[in-house]
């Protein structure tokens, strides 16, 4: 990786205050949309997630660089979203297809 | 590399070719890191998946105990605090060692708002009863598993909350040494990367907040 021999990225004043309002501007609609619209179930949650997802990729791409970053720190944090993402299906695949739940539980 | 002692900045290390290589290398063992923190607090996050995918009525019901106003009022001050901490990278990076200063301090500032928010929403649902696991006595809410609605709250924003209290003290040390003059447009690793952990914090709390306050 020291291949580059490239100037840190800077970013303008103005690109983070826009990333911060964008932010804002988005929790605002999410606030919004889960109080005051009411979708049905289970649309809320995809609508509620998909806001978070959108100012996640904000964060992570604006805030922490790695839309200019090398692109091996973007690639860990994908790998790190695929294996939660498959903790969690194979923990369903058991959750969801119990004939009993353990009662304790 | 044989004669490094004279084109070296004092902050390389030896074994690195150079500053970039060190301020890359550092960077990917810091995304090593929050991997790391990902998948920690994943195994939260699926628990809390588990149980909605088991009890929706019982997320829906419990979540009229949290105050959407205060969370979202601690959203707007973390996304605050991440615009200063990415502010006082810049401030870094343009060498203004003024403005790196100050964004630090409004960081710390926001991050001690936050804290305080958070105690105020804890102080009141123990004063309700409303404590983790065996010890919740409250009477308010009617199903058989409320305990462990909020056994999962405390759990997930407790974990967080830890991670704003030492993300304070990272941040107060990198201000102490900013002040010793220790940074400078050539050298300003630890900023970027305390900078990094920060940012993870406030994406962790934009999943929290819609998943945990904004059940309809």
């Amino acid at each position: 990786m020291s291949t580059h021999n490239h100037e840190h990225h800077i970013s303008t004043a103005g690109q983070l205050w826009a990333v911060g309002t964008a932010l804002l501007i988005l929790t605002i609609i999410t606030v919004v949309v889960a109080k005051f619209i009411a979708i049905p179930p289970p649309l809320d949650v995809v609508a509620a997630i998909s806001i978070a997802l959108v100012k996640a990729f904000l964060v992570a791409a604006f805030f922490m660089n790695l839309y200019w970053d090398v692109k091996f720190n973007a690639m860990l944090l994908v790998m790190a979203v695929i294996f939660f993402l498959l903790m969690i299906s194979i923990t369903l695949l058991d959750t969801m297809y119990r004939n009993d739940v353990v009662p304790s539980f | 590399m044989a004669n490094h002692s004279t084109s070296h900045p004092t902050h390389v290390h030896h074994h690195f070719v150079d500053s970039d290589q060190q301020f890359d290398t550092a960077k990917l063992g810091m995304w090593v890191f929050l991997v790391n923190e990902i998948l920690f607090f994943g195994g939260l996050f699926c628990a809390y998946i588990i149980y909605r995918a088991w009890y929706p009525e019982l997320f829906q019901m419990a979540a009229l105990e949290l105050n959407t106003f205060w969370g979202a009022v601690n959203t707007v001050v973390l996304i605050g605090s991440s615009l200063t901490v990415a502010m006082a990278i810049r401030s870094a990076q343009k060498n203004q060692m003024k403005g790196l200063k100050i964004n630090l301090l409004i960081t710390i500032g926001l991050a001690l708002v936050f804290m305080v928010i958070k105690g105020f929403e804890y102080t009141h649902k123990f004063e309700l009863g409303i404590f983790p696991g065996e010890y919740y006595t409250y009477e308010g809410l009617d199903h058989p598993k409320a305990a462990i609605f909020f056994s999962i709250y405390y759990m997930l924003t407790g974990v967080h909350a830890l991670h704003v209290i030492i993300g304070i003290g990272l941040i107060y040390w990198i201000y102490l040494r900013a002040k010793k003059g220790e940074f400078s447009s050539e050298y300003y690793t630890p900023v970027e990367i305390t900078g990094l952990y920060w940012h993870l914090v406030d994406l962790i709390w934009i999943f929290l907040f819609p998943l945990l306050y904004l059940i309809e």
